[in-house]
């Protein structure tokens, strides 16, 4: 299970504060966190996993002096991890889309709410129908989106349009509300 | 190397980070680089001689707030791009102000003199050396702000290389004033802004690999 945003920052910041059991609790809780996030995004590059995860818990105790306070911990992680997996594709000189850390963001962040249901239908009711139905076809049911376009009617670009826009609506409610 | 070893030995010794550390860092590579800059001012052009009556004048103060201003816009940008989960800020476009006022400057300067008099005030006496030195001068300094970055994480580089080398031309150019006697708006507003946008886009070039962590 992954710890909450709460636990994770109050792990940080007191090892920021000089806590070394504070440090080694969060960079023990981030490794399930980190290696669910790179093996979702590196299908068929299994074995790059570790090193990966290894790369970013350092990055996250060597420049940990990034980090604002202020601000919350998990989207700073994920800006970490998205920049290490960017940059292990550039070593490799492959071209990898890789999402806006807004999709990430919302990506992971259903991940904890897919144990609470209930918090993503809250999110989605927010956005307008056709941009909750767009993400709960693609990203919660799993649909491509030639399947989402032929179910909802619409064209294919309609459906990546949708899905962006109310990605970006929905990371920015996330965003604030876990300030 | 198992993950728990890695975690053991990167948790053996965690110095504490003061909260504003990000700031701390990035002035202190800034003044780090100045120093720097202002001992080869010093040493190698030498402060202009009448310093001191000039600093009672316009001129001086006008090309001072102009690349002051410039650097402080910048500096703040560095501090943004710093993060590693920057978002491009709305704010950027205010680092045009301080040119558009120098423009205005400049036209009301052009407005009260002859027309016969506009070649001379455009390339005053130095405008062969200035921008190439404001240029020079800002190495250390973004030099300085490539050590400061050392433990940040800037994740995008070419924004990041691009803010740092305005910052350090715009710096630069500040301690410059220290040095040149050039008294027209329109002189600044073309050469001291060519020196200082070279080294931004120098800084924008090199950002993807040099910034590189």
């Amino acid at each position: 299970m992954h710890e909450s945003e709460e636990q994770l920052r109050a792990w940080m910041t007191a090892g920021l504060d000089g806590d070394a059991g504070a440090h080694a609790a969060l960079l023990r809780a981030l490794v399930p966190m980190l290696n669910s996030f790179y093996r979702r995004r590196m299908r068929g590059a299994e074995q790059d996993v570790e090193d990966l995860v290894q790369e970013t818990l350092i990055a996250v105790h060597t420049r940990r002096a990034s980090y604002d306070r202020e601000r919350p911990f998990v989207v700073w992680l994920y800006a970490v991890a998205r920049y290490r997996m960017i940059d292990h594709f550039r070593r490799r000189r492959v071209t990898v889309p890789v999402e806006d850390l807004e999709h990430i963001l919302v990506a992971e962040g259903f991940e904890d709410a897919s144990l609470a249901r209930m918090d993503v239908a809250r999110l989605l009711s927010e956005l307008s129908p056709k941009q909750a139905r767009a993400i709960r076809d693609t990203h919660l049911d799993g649909l491509s989106v030639a399947e989402a376009a032929r179910a909802a009617d619409i064209g294919e670009s309609d459906v990546k349009v949708s899905v962006h826009r109310g990605m970006k609506a929905l990371a920015a409610r996330i965003r604030g509300e876990r300030r | 190397m198992k993950t728990d070893d890695l975690i053991a030995q990167l948790t053996a010794d965690v110095p504490p980070v003061r909260r504003h550390a990000l700031r701390r860092r990035i002035l202190l590579g800034l003044g780090g680089g100045g120093v720097i800059t202002l001992a080869l001012l010093i040493l190698t052009l030498g402060v202009r001689p009448d310093l001191g009556t000039a600093m009672h004048g316009f001129a001086f103060w006008m090309k001072w707030t102009y690349t002051a201003s410039l650097a402080i816009g910048a500096v703040v940008a560095v501090m943004r791009l710093a993060r590693p989960d920057a978002a491009p800020s709305r704010w950027t476009w205010l680092l045009a102000a301080p040119m558009l006022l120098l423009a205005g400057i400049a036209v009301g300067e052009l407005a009260s003199r002859p027309s016969r008099e506009w070649l001379a005030m455009w390339l005053g006496h130095s405008w062969k050396v200035c921008p190439w030195l404001v240029l020079t001068l800002a190495m250390p300094i973004f030099f300085g702000l490539l050590w400061s970055f050392r433990r940040l994480a800037p994740t995008r580089l070419r924004a990041a290389g691009a803010a740092a080398g305005l910052a350090a031309g715009a710096f630069a150019a500040t301690i410059y004033c220290l040095h040149c006697p050039e008294v027209s708006a329109l002189f600044v507003l073309t050469w001291y802004s060519l020196g200082i946008l070279a080294a931004a886009g120098i800084g924008a070039l090199v950002g993807p690999r040099v910034l590189r962590w």
